[in-house]
Parts: C-alpha cells; structure tokens; sequence
C-alpha cells in the first residue's frame, strides 16, 4: 500500500468498516516493514539547546579570535545583527584543548564530552535562514520557518510507528522552568495524524504526564473505583461496539482504554530512576536533593541536574522501545536567563548550561554505548543559530544565523570526524557554496533510519509535502 | 486516488526557439534550485552527457520526459535534437526561467452547471437524494432506512447546534414525529436553524478555516485581547444567515465596501486572524532583511488563507515557480502580495460613527504628520551643523560608550516633580535654612536614572531661575542669583552646576523651571543634590527643609528630603565626565549658532500644534478595538503603520526576498474565463481599492470556485467527508469530485438564491433521506464501498473537542450560556512580563466563566489546551478544513483523569443526586436513551460500592456518550 493510501485511510473520517486496528492505534508506521533501505538505527534523539547555543565557545575553536581578541571585529562586509552593531573580537570565555584519538578541540565547558569525542561527528557549516529564535526552532525541530509543518519526531513515529504500543512514540522532555519559542509547535504533528504528535513528559515533576492518573485532590477517584470503572467501561463499551458491527474505530476505543491501564504502569516504570544504581546517577550528575535542587541563581549543579534527568530518563524511554525522543535545555529566552540567549553574558549563563549539557549527553552516550544501545540510536546536538564571534557590549554575543555548528552520535555515524568548517572566525561557512542545512541533517537522520527522505510524503493542499521540503543531501562524509 | 494531470499550458510554445522549449516543458523542475535528478538547464554550459540524455528523454513513443505532462511534439523533439547537436549552447547571460503555467482543463474552472435533477426511485425526499440515488444505483449499491426516531433527534442536534438534546425535548419529540414526521422534523430543523448556538456551532467550523487564534504564537507569544470581536462577527453573522458573498466580501474590504457598519471592520479580522512573528516585526522590523523576509511570509500567511478559505485554491505553490499543476503564475502569486501590501495585524478602531471615526483617523494622521515635521527639522539643524556637529555626536557617543556617563549613586536619587503634560509648566523646589546666610555659592548637581534611557541629569530644568529670599515670599522679596529663563541651558549631566551667591542675607533658596526636560513623552522637574555654602566653604544645606509646588514621594529613590541628603551621583572617571560635559556644552553652542530664530520659531509653533492636536484627539471617543488588518494604528516596537501607503511588491526568484524582479501590480490569477490577471484600477487607487478589487473577484457570479467552495464545506461540516474531500484544495493535486452534478446543483442553488442562505442549505441536507438514513452497517454494501463515499447509510460520527466539552457541562447542569465577549481562559498566565507562561493545570474548573461553550475559549498557539488538543481539537496556526479523528490512550487517559472531568464528574453527580432515579437521569442524560436491566444492575452494583460520582465519571466515558449513535 502506497503512503499516501495509508494516510488517507488513516485520515478518514466517517468511513470505518475496512480499517484494520493497526490504523486506529498504530503501532506500524506506514513504512514498517516497507523501508526504503536496510536501516542503520531505529531511534533518534535530538538535543535541543534553546535560545541558541555559541559554537565559539564550545565546539568550534578559533585561534584567530585569540589573536584578535578586543580588537573591533571586522570581516570586510556590512553585518546585520539581530539586536546590537558588531563590537570587538571576542575570544573563546574558555580554553580549548585536544581530546581523544581524534585530537579534536573542545572548550573546558564542555569537557565531559571529551571522553566520547571519539564518538562524534561535527559539521561546523551548518546555516539557518533568519536570526529569530521563532523561525530558526522551528526550522531546526520541522524543517520549516513558520508554523505549519510536522516535527522531525513526528515524521519518524509517523513512518516508524512505536516499538513498544505502551508508551508514546515520540516523547519531549521539555525544559520544567518553560518552553522554548514557538511552544509546542516544535513537537505538533499539525497535517499527520494526531497521534503522531510529540507527548510531554516532565521528569522530576509531581505529574510528569498531563492526566495519567486522576486529580491526587480527587475526593472520590479511589484506586478500587478505578480499577473496577475500568472493567465496567470495557464491559459497556463492547456491548455497545457489538451492536455496531462493523465499526472498528469502537474496538479501538475499547482498547485504547486498554493500552491507558498499561501505559499508567510503563509509562510510570520508565519514569522512575530510583533504583539506578548510583554511578548511574552521578555520571548523569544528579544532584542529592533531586529535581528540587536551588536554581535561583544559575548554577552548574542545578543544571547538570535537570539536563542529567532527563537525559537519564530519555535511556529509558529509548530502551522501553521509544522511537524519537526531544529533549530540551533552555526556556522561552526571558530573563533571568534559563536559556542560551546570551546577549548579556556568555560566561554567567552558558557556563552552567554547557556543563550541564556535556555531562548529561555524555553520559547518555557512554550509556548507551555500555548496553549495546549507541550502534542503533542517533544522537543529535542542535540550537536554532549560532552566536557571533564579536562582542554584543563587551561579554555577551548576539545571534549568528550564518554559521553555527550541530553534532551527531551513534547510529552509524563515524566518530571523531569533522565535516564543514567555519571561517577564521566562526561567522560564515568557509566554503559558503557547500554549506550544511538543516535539510541535509535531517535528509541523514532518514537515510540511516532507512528512509529515503524525498520518497517520505505526505499531500496537504496540493503539496507532497517531506521533512525536507524540496532541499535535502545525505551528508555521507559523516557515514560510518 | 487518481490524479489528473495538466494537459495544455496556457502558454504552449509553438516556437521553434529551443529555449522557450525547455523553458516551457522542463524548466519547473530542473532549475537550479530544485534540478530534479541533479540536471538543471537555468544556463549554460550544459554538460556534454546531460544534453545527449535530453533527447533520449523525450524521444520515443512513451517518453519519460517531461514527467505528469504531454510528451512534445515530434516538431519540437527535432528543434531539441538540433539544438543539441549543436552543441547545447545557452547564450551567456541569458537564464532560462519557467514559462509554463497549467492550463483551466480541470473540472473546478469549469462553469457551473445547475444540471437536470435525476429522475431517481421513490426513496428520495428532495433533489439531493436524486442525485445520492442515481450515485448508488450506478455503483450498484442501495440506500439504508431512516434512522429510528432517538437517533435522528440526537444527531440533528450536535450537527446544528453541537449540544445534545435534553432529554424532555427527546421525548416530546419522538412522541410528535410518530404522529405527524414531516411537519415536526420541518418545525424542529427550523427552531434549531433560529437558535442561537446554531451560529456558535458553525462559527467553530469557520473559525478552524480561519485559522483563528488569540495569541500570536512563535516566539513569546503575547495574547491578543482584541481578537474575539471577529468571532462574535463570524457568530453573529451565521445567526444573520448572511448572504455568503456578503460575508466573503466583508472579510476582504469590509470597510471599503461596507462603511457605514462596524462590521465592515470587524470582518477583517480574518486577514489578521493567523500567527504573527512578534520578534521579528516589534523588535527586528522592516529595516532589516530578517524582518523584512517576515513581513513577506506575514503576507504569504494572508494570501494563502484567503485563496485556501474562500477559493479553495493553493495559490502559495506559486511563491517560487508557477503553479506546477494549477494555473497560477508566480506573478499571479505576487500580483496578490500587492493586494494586501498596506495592511499590518493590529488593533483597529470598530465601533465609532463613521465621522468620528474620520475625525480620529484624521488626527492621528496629522500628529504623525508633525512628528515627521520635527523631525525634519532635527536632521536639518544637523545636517547644517557640517562635520563639527557630527564629530562632537560622534565623541559624545565614543565617551558614552566608554563609560564616561557611568556613575556610582546612592538609592536615593533626588527630588522629583510630578509629571506635567507640557514641558511650559513652571515648577519650582526650595530649600529653607535654618538660620539666615550669606551665601557664598550655591551648587545644583543632576539627578541620574537610567529611565527612558536618560542616565545623567535626568529631569534637570532646561530653562530656570534660582533665586534667594529672605522671607520667604518670593513674591514681593526675592534676589535673582542665575536667569537661564530666556534660553535653554545644556544639560550638565551630574557635573555641578555652580551658582555666584551675592553676599546678602538669605534663608530661602529657590529653583524655578520654566520649561521641564523631557521623559519619554512628558516632563518634570528633578535635582540629584542642592548645596549651599557660606563664607567659611561649609555646606549648610543639610540643615534645612525642602518643599516644592509638588512633589513624587516614592522613597526611598525620590524625595523631597533627598535634595539635600549629601549624596549625590558621582561619575565613575571625573575627567572623561567633565570632557563630556565640555562636548555637550559645545553641541549646545553649535545648535545655538544654527538655530535661527525662523527654527526657533518653527519648532516652538510645531510643538504648539502639536499639543494642540494631541489634546483634541483626547476629546474624540477611543472606541472599540478589534485585532485586524489595518493601515493605520499607533506605531508600535518597529511596526509602523501604513496610512494606506502599499508597500513596493516586487516579484522575488525563488521566493528570496535578496533576489526582487520586477514591481508588481495588485490583480489575482485568471482562474476561469473571462477574468483577466491585473485588476484594472485607477491611477490614483487606495490601498482599499485593491482589497475591493479582490473582494468583487470572489463575489464574481461568474467564479466558479467560491460556490463551489462553500458548497463543499457545508456537506462535509453534515457528513464528515467532503464531495470532494480536500476541501481547502480543488485544484489538480487536490481530490476530485464523488458527486460533480451534486456539488453543482448545491453550489447553483446557494449562488442564485436571492439571499444566498446557508440556512436554506442546511435545510436541504438536513431533511433528505440521505442525511437521516440510519448508520448501520451492511456487509454487501461495505464489500463495494468500504468507506461510505456514496452515502449508502448515515455516518456515525464522534464529537468534535469542543462538541464533548460542551457536552460535559450540558450535561453536568454546569453550561453557563452567556453569548459574545472576551474569552473566558482556562489557564493561568505566570510570566506575563516577558514570555507568558500559560498554564492550564492551574485552573480552577468551578470558576463559572470557563463553563462557557468552548467557542468563547481563548485559543492560546504556543501551548495549545492539553486537554482539547489530545481529542484532535484544531491548531489554530494552521488552516484546518477537516478535523482528525484519531483514538489514543491519551484520549482515553484525559477522558478519565483531565480535572475538568473530574470536576463535572462531581456535579453531575450532585445534578443526578437530588432526583428519584438518579442513576436512570444520569444514564438518560449522556446516551438519550433509559438503560435496560442489565446496565441498570451493573450500575447500581458499581454506585453502592464507590458512590455516584465515580460512575459519572465512567458514563462520560462511554463511547455511546463520546458517538451519536
């Protein structure tokens, strides 16, 4: 059967004999079983730093800012940035140094991801197409700079379907203190079906799911009258579904109310880090006092908490058979900064994110890697844009859409490669002709999950619209 | 699915010009943006191996190019082959672009044919069913029975109103219909079409179209508390039956074509009813290319809502190339870019008589004017300041940087006045000593607040007196120490400013401002410090008491005693300080020697008249706001208004705002015979003139596509499915009709009936056979027509998001009916300063102004309701023609656990709770119908053990609460 067949099927309304119930709660993807290619990993996760994280400062080191170091920055051109005039060059705020085999530079910030550098390929060319938070995320979670368009996470459980029917198959782990731009549209199905949209999970939190069990006030909802209403909903609602023969959305009701029950005990499984053994937790840097950990001032144990969580709970969604997990660092871009907005302050705000960052992802790829998990998951390391590599007054950085820098890890990915480069200062792609899009990222992610990212389509007013618009190159340099 | 693809180009080549071949057969895909299978011919070289393959592509009897199209003519494969083996040359300089646009061979152009009604068997009640039936019996299929009385009250009740029946009017009902079923079903279908949530109920389907929202979604997402006047508009204007061109027209240039009635403006809430880049148009602007790459996507947004609403036609394809498969150009596509380009989203006045209306817009046109005026006027003096001007600006600005104006302050600033109007309001603050003095020298040191962006000397008199009395009575016994009245003094920033006593007695120290500084757009007086020193050097101000005309008290910043505190500011470098005041004092003296006395008094009369007009407008009623299109409103962030003025539309290749063509004219695409591209509008034609232009396009007798449009969306908004099922798509990529002489006659009748009433529409459908036949399934039937496209049984259907919601309370007895106004939000805003935080877990669902019908919810895009969202509610950033139907755990999760639920659970409970059989009501109330014996017990077996409100809760659960019948 064709995708655009299944889609429609799945699509309908109104016309219920004939669909199978593997339409109404799809486990299947519309390519399960059909790829397009033999696969290379079958999860993804996507590392989201909110606010736009500097690729100067961390990934992509530029002795030439050292030399240039306060010196009034000039690349020879007129630049428009978002909020200020180009000031002086501005230097890394840390050091960089060599790590692993592969020599690669990383800043002190980020030095947990030392140990795995050998682990990961980075692409410092990409470009994005404005410098507003709003349109570079969503060009980076939908492929797409205004609203309208599915998230990568929901195209792949779209095409993949869920290994396991009792947990979502594509989960976000927002940032607890607030959503990035755009809100849940980074994570919408909006034209694919419903079910395909990102489910919020909140790790940490008093209720880490919306509505997985009742009200904890509720002065009625005791566990016997839940456990009986359900049996009694099961019993009522087949009675009804048998006399309407032929109508399989009313089976599927039925067990959907099935898969809840089941999903309330997995879901809660998954959830629960408790007994992780405690190495386990301090390389995610869980902090003593939990998800409630001081954060009224930034600080690097706070951080390393909250992103080390939920890093540590993506392990275990993705080993409970989770297709696409999100998982963001950074709020909206207010104030005080939670997020990787630093106009203000490069060192103050993006050196306890950072930290916290490294230590969480990296301990999720040596995890990963210890279980046998990382040949067939891919990680990517992405932001909106990047920042530039003159001074916004004096130690902030304002928005650099021109170049920034995204890595990826796992999944038949070739470890401790380094594909594009920036200019000497990290302002532009060296080679401005043979850039990296967010396409040809995403274009890579479909390959190695066996897709072919321009035979993935689905039409919605008159388009056959894919992840990749009509753009799109599998970046094979970074290939295993 | 098939589709059928474009046979003839409207601009088919019959030229031998090998180019205009390619440039009319292969160029929509292999440009250089897109060069499908990685060939492009956009311009020369043309690699040796992809001309030889050219000729094997379209050679032969089946070519494979170009693809979806007709093969070329031999004569054109031999002008190819020739030029090919010429060598394949493109001259330099040349780029070939695409010429080809689709051809209007496709049913939707087509005119509209008010066929024949068939003459069909005995089943049909009116004309639709002799259409349905003809259908069915070609496809050798048969129509079902009328659905038993209950079922068929229910379903005309969610499907006119979206509220279920109570149960009394299902028992009248079904007793009335035994006896007399045609009258009663004609009377009821007409009570429901008069009552008011009928309207409520189709403006939710509208609004899903209208990708109506009320925040603006992208990044900090602000709400918009002006938005739901054009839902109460759309509401209201179903309730009117209002004739459908009418309504299309006003939603265009309702207040060009309608000016005498607010809704006229009001209806113009649709261009602006989509996301809008608040970013990217308050803080980046036009001025730069990001903003201006928004303002182009911000018109893409209204263009596309506009054709996909009304027109059902996806003229967006074209904002790259042609239209691959409709006909619409790119130029087309831009011509449209023109037709709103004066418009922005923002509040606009609705409801004021039309002349006062003028008077406000006429108004706020001239202050505009004058601030333009002033303006002028400030780069004229600058310009005539030559390069000393600009190098003591320039310095200025270096020393700022650098940190010059940088202070160290106490918390106590000083004294501040209050805020005046008008910088001539004289104020004054005095110091009274203690003891009499003769006073050597006094000194006034400026406050500083970084306020408006201020900083040093802040608020600092920039025309004054000091004076000295020794009594006190300044009127009569008063000795002049420094006149700064007659000329502006250059603000000294926190330098002191020092003042020659004259040795004589004094006790009282006066400072009179004559004219106030300026905050951002009002005046004050303020002073950081006041000291005063006698003939031995001691300051003996401390020991004094300070009183004003008038004074802020906001301690401990602003006071009155702050005057005399012995703090004041001081500046970080006291060297760079006092260069810059040097410089400031130097600016000074250049504007004095350029400000002739002709600015002078320009300036003074600009300021006059500009008061003038301000304190009129303040006399003129403020209004109603509505969130539309306008062209005129108070600037705000770096959106300016129009005044009507369209901006310059240029074509752009491939949709690059860096790559502009030609200059475009307003017009829209051809799209049936007789239309021509370019509006023909006078010279001197207004910004409205083009939305007119476009509004009188639609309503077109002639336009085949809004009748049928909207014929469309009226059978799928009854029967789930559409005739043609992508209803905001008729073109070649879109569905084609089930039933195309149905389609026509629906659309012929709404076109040429005198009121144009959708009303009378609903009639129809609602009382044909078709819509009342019963769902039930029939295995024969289902083998030829699985998914009920023919209409051989009624479709059985799942309630909408909002049907179920509103449905809860109906049934809860909780249902606050209260019609129109501000939107009840069902959520909690934290953070409202910056990003606001919505947060729906916080809500309390007894608060009686959530219990509304979910129409009156404020629909929040960056995190849409959890709850509404999971039962496949729209998104309102995205046009949604058509609702999901999915069935999740999550759904079943939010169903049993939302606390909403929980909630209504609880008052339903206490609803059933006071009445004999409280199990029966309650039953009766979700389903219509008594429960039999067996549900009885089962019920009341699980009601003794965990209580009434547990099994409310589960019968909301029921899918037979969830499905009309």
């Amino acid at each position: 059967m064709s995708i655009d067949r299944r889609h429609f099927l799945a699509g309908l309304s109104g016309g219920f004999p004939g669909l199978a119930l593997t339409d109404l709660l799809a486990r299947d993807g519309v390519l399960s079983g059909t790829l397009h290619a033999p696969p290379r990993a079958k999860r993804v996760v996507q590392l989201f730093m909110a606010g736009a994280a500097s690729h100067v400062d961390l990934f992509d080191y530029k002795p030439q800012l050292e030399k240039e170091h306060g010196e009034q920055w000039d690349p020879g051109e007129e630049v428009e940035l978002f909020q200020s005039t180009p000031g002086a060059s501005m230097k890394s705020v840390w050091d960089f140094q060599r790590y692993g085999k592969c020599g690669k530079h990383l800043s002190e910030v980020v030095a947990p991801l030392g140990d795995v550098i050998d682990d990961l390929a980075f692409v410092h060319n990409i470009v994005g197409k404005t410098g507003v938070h709003s349109q570079g995320t969503l060009l980076q979670t939908t492929g797409f700079n205004r609203p309208g368009f599915p998230s990568a996470g929901s195209w792949v459980s779209y095409a993949l379907g869920s290994e396991n029917e009792n947990l979502p198959a594509f989960v976000v782990l927002p940032d607890h203190r607030g959503l990035a731009s755009n809100g849940t549209k980074n994570w919408s199905s909006m034209f694919l079906p419903a079910q395909h949209q990102g489910t919020v999970i909140r790790p940490g939190a008093a209720t880490p799911i919306d509505d997985l069990f009742p009200p904890k006030d509720s002065d009625f909802i005791t566990p016997g009258a839940d456990k009986a209403g359900f049996q009694l909903l099961g019993k009522m609602n087949s009675r009804y579904a048998e006399e309407r023969e032929g109508d399989s959305r009313l089976t599927a009701r039925i067990r959907s109310y099935e898969l809840a029950a089941r999903m309330q005990l997995s879901s809660t499984e998954a959830l629960d880090v408790s007994k992780e053994p405690q190495y386990i937790k301090d390389m995610y840097g869980l902090a003593p006092e939990g998800p409630g950990v001081d954060d009224t001032k930034i600080n690097v144990k706070a951080e390393r908490e909250f992103f080390g969580r939920k890093c540590l709970v993506a392990r275990r969604l993705l080993e409970r058979g989770v297709r696409f997990v999100q998982v963001w660092s950074g709020n909206d871009n207010g104030h005080p900064r939670r997020n990787w907005d630093s106009h203000e302050n490069i060192e103050r705000d993006h050196g306890p994110l950072a930290s916290g960052m490294a230590t969480g992802a990296a301990a999720l790829i040596k995890d990963l890697k210890q279980r046998g998990m990382l040949d067939d998951t891919i990680i990517l390391w992405t932001t909106e844009f990047g920042r530039m590599p003159c001074a916004q007054r004096g130690v902030g950085r304002d928005h650099n859409p021109f170049v920034f820098t995204n890595w990826l890890c796992g999944g038949g990915i070739k470890g401790g490669v380094t594909h594009g480069e920036s200019d000497q200062w990290g302002y532009k792609p060296l080679d401005p002709a043979n850039s990296t899009q967010v396409y040809d990222i995403h274009a890579t992610i479909l390959h190695l999950l066996g897709i072919d990212h321009e035979r993935l389509t689905v039409r919605h007013n008159s388009i056959d619209r894919r992840l990749t618009d009509v753009h799109g190159r599998v970046v094979r340099e970074i290939l295993g | 699915m098939t589709v059928l693809l474009a046979t003839a180009g409207l601009s088919a080549a019959k030229d031998p010009d090998p180019l205009a071949i390619l440039e009319n057969n292969c160029l929509s895909c292999h440009n250089a943006h897109d060069a499908k299978g990685d060939v492009a011919f956009e311009s020369g070289p043309i690699p040796d191996k992809i001309a030889k393959s050219i000729v094997k592509a379209i050679a032969g009897s089946d070519p494979e190019m170009p693809k979806d199209r007709d093969a070329l003519t031999s004569g054109q494969v031999e002008v190819i082959k020739n030029w090919v083996a010429d060598g394949a040359t493109i001259p330099e300089g040349r780029v070939l672009k695409d010429t080809y646009v689709p051809g209007r061979d496709w049913w939707s152009l087509q005119p509209i044919e008010k066929s024949e009604v068939p003459h069909a068997g005995k089943w049909s009640e009116n004309e639709i069913d002799a259409f349905v039936l003809t259908k069915l019996q070609e496809k050798g299929l048969s129509p079902s029975p009328e659905a038993p009385p209950r079922v068929l009250v229910r379903r005309l009740y969610y499907d006119l109103t979206g509220l279920p029946p109570t149960p009394e009017e299902v028992d009248t009902f079904v007793a009335e219909y035994k006896a007399n079923p045609e009258g009663t079903w004609s009377r009821l279908v007409d009570r429901l079409l008069a009552s008011p949530a009928y309207g409520e109920h189709f403006a939710r389907h509208w609004l899903d179209v209208a990708r109506y929202g009320e925040s603006h979604g992208y990044d900090k997402d602000k709400p918009r508390p002006n938005a739901w006047p054009y839902r109460d508009y759309v509401i209201r204007s179903f309730n009117d039956d209002k004739p459908w061109s009418q309504f299309v027209k006003e939603q265009i240039a309702g207040d060009v074509l309608y000016p005498d009635s607010p809704d006229g403006i009001v209806a113009l809430g649709f261009i602006a009813a989509g996301p809008w880049d608040f970013i990217a148009h308050f803080e980046v602007g036009e001025g730069k290319v990001d903003g201006r790459i928004a303002k182009h996507m911000d018109r893409d947004d209204m263009v596309s809502a506009t054709f996909n609403a009304f027109m059902s036609t996806t003229v967006q394809c074209a904002q790259c190339h042609n239209h691959k498969f409709d006909p619409v150009s790119m130029e087309d596509y831009y011509r449209l870019h023109a037709v709103f380009a004066a418009v922005d989203r923002a509040p606009r006045i609705y409801d004021l008589d039309p002349a006062m209306l003028k008077k406000r817009e006429d108004l706020t046109r001239a202050i505009a004017e004058v601030q333009k005026e002033v303006k002028q006027l400030d780069s004229e003096v600058k310009a005539a300041g030559g390069p000393e001007l600009e190098n003591t600006l320039k310095k200025i600005e270096e020393l700022n940087k650098a940190g010059a104006g940088k202070v160290k302050k106490s918390a106590a600033y000083g004294y501040h006045s209050q805020i005046a109007k008008k910088p001539d309001t004289e104020k004054w603050v005095q110091l009274e000593l203690i003891d009499e003095v003769a006073i050597d020298r006094i000194e006034l040191v400026g406050a500083h607040d970084e306020y408006g962006g201020i900083g040093a000397g802040f608020g600092f008199p920039v025309r004054y007196r000091v004076e000295v009395s020794a009594t006190g009575n300044f009127e009569k016994d008063k000795r002049m120490l420094a006149d700064h009245s007659a000329a502006d003094f250059v603000n000294p920033g926190i330098q002191p400013v020092e003042v020659k006593g004259d040795g004589g007695p004094a006790r009282f120290v006066r400072i009179t401002a004559t004219k106030l500084a300026a905050r951002t757009s009002d005046y004050m007086l303020t002073l950081g410090e006041l000291r005063v020193f006698d003939g031995a050097d001691r300051n003996v101000a401390g020991k004094g008491i300070v009183t004003a005309l008038d004074s802020i008290e906001a301690q401990v910043r602003w006071s009155r005693s702050n005057l005399i505190d012995g703090e004041a500011p001081v500046a970080g470098d006291p060297k760079q300080a006092q260069e810059l005041v040097d410089l400031k004092k130097r600016k000074a003296e250049i504007l004095a020697a350029i400000n002739t006395p002709e600015r002078e008094k320009k300036r003074a009369d600009l300021e006059t008249k500009l008061g003038n007009l301000q304190t009129e407008l303040k006399k003129v009623p403020e209004g109603k706001m509505v969130y539309a299109a306008s062209t005129q409103f108070k600037p705000f962030g770096k959106v300016l208004p129009t005044d009507g003025k369209p901006r310059e539309i240029r074509l752009l290749h491939r949709g690059d705002i860096r790559s502009p063509g030609d200059v475009m004219p307003a017009g829209a695409p051809a799209l049936w015979e007789g239309t021509t591209e370019a509006f023909s509008l006078e010279k001197n034609a207004t910004e409205g003139d083009r939305r007119a232009a476009l509004a009188e396009y639609f309503a077109d007798p002639d336009n085949p596509l809004l009748w049928r449009s909207i014929a469309n969306r009226v059978w799928l908004w009854h029967f789930g499915r559409g005739i043609v099922d992508s209803p905001n798509d008729m073109g070649r990529m879109g569905m084609e009709p089930t039933h195309p002489a149905l389609l026509d006659w629906l659309a012929a009748t709404l076109r040429d009936d005198p009121k144009q009433s959708l009303k009378n529409l609903h009639y129809q459908i609602v009382t044909s056979a078709t819509w009342k036949q019963a769902s039930n399934h029939r295995a024969d039937m289902a083998e030829v027509d699985a998914n009920n496209a023919y209409y051989w049984r009624g479709n059985r259907r799942r309630l909408s998001a909002e049907e179920l919601r509103d449905s809860v309370l109906a049934v809860s007895g909780k249902l606050n009916r209260e019609m129109g106004g501000p939107s009840f939000q069902d959520f909690v805003i934290e953070k409202p300063q910056h990003s606001p935080h919505y947060q729906y877990h916080l809500h309390d669902h007894d608060d009686p102004k959530s219990q509304r019908r979910s129409i009156y919810r404020m629909i929040v895009r960056s995190k849409t309701q959890p709850f509404m969202t999971t039962l496949d509610c729209a998104d309102p950033s995205q046009m949604v023609a058509k609702r999901d139907e999915t069935t999740t755990a999550l759904q079943a999760l939010a169903l049993l656990n939302n606390p909403f639920m929980e909630t209504m659970s609880g008052h339903f409970a206490t609803r059933v709770g006071q009445q004999k059989d409280p199990i029966q009501k309650a039953f009766l109330l979700v389903t219509g119908r008594e429960p039999n014996a067996d549900e009885l017990d089962e019920l009341n077996a699980y009601t003794r053990l965990y209580g009434l409100k547990n099994t409310c809760r589960i019968l909301f659960n029921l899918s037979e609460f969830a499905y009309v019948d």
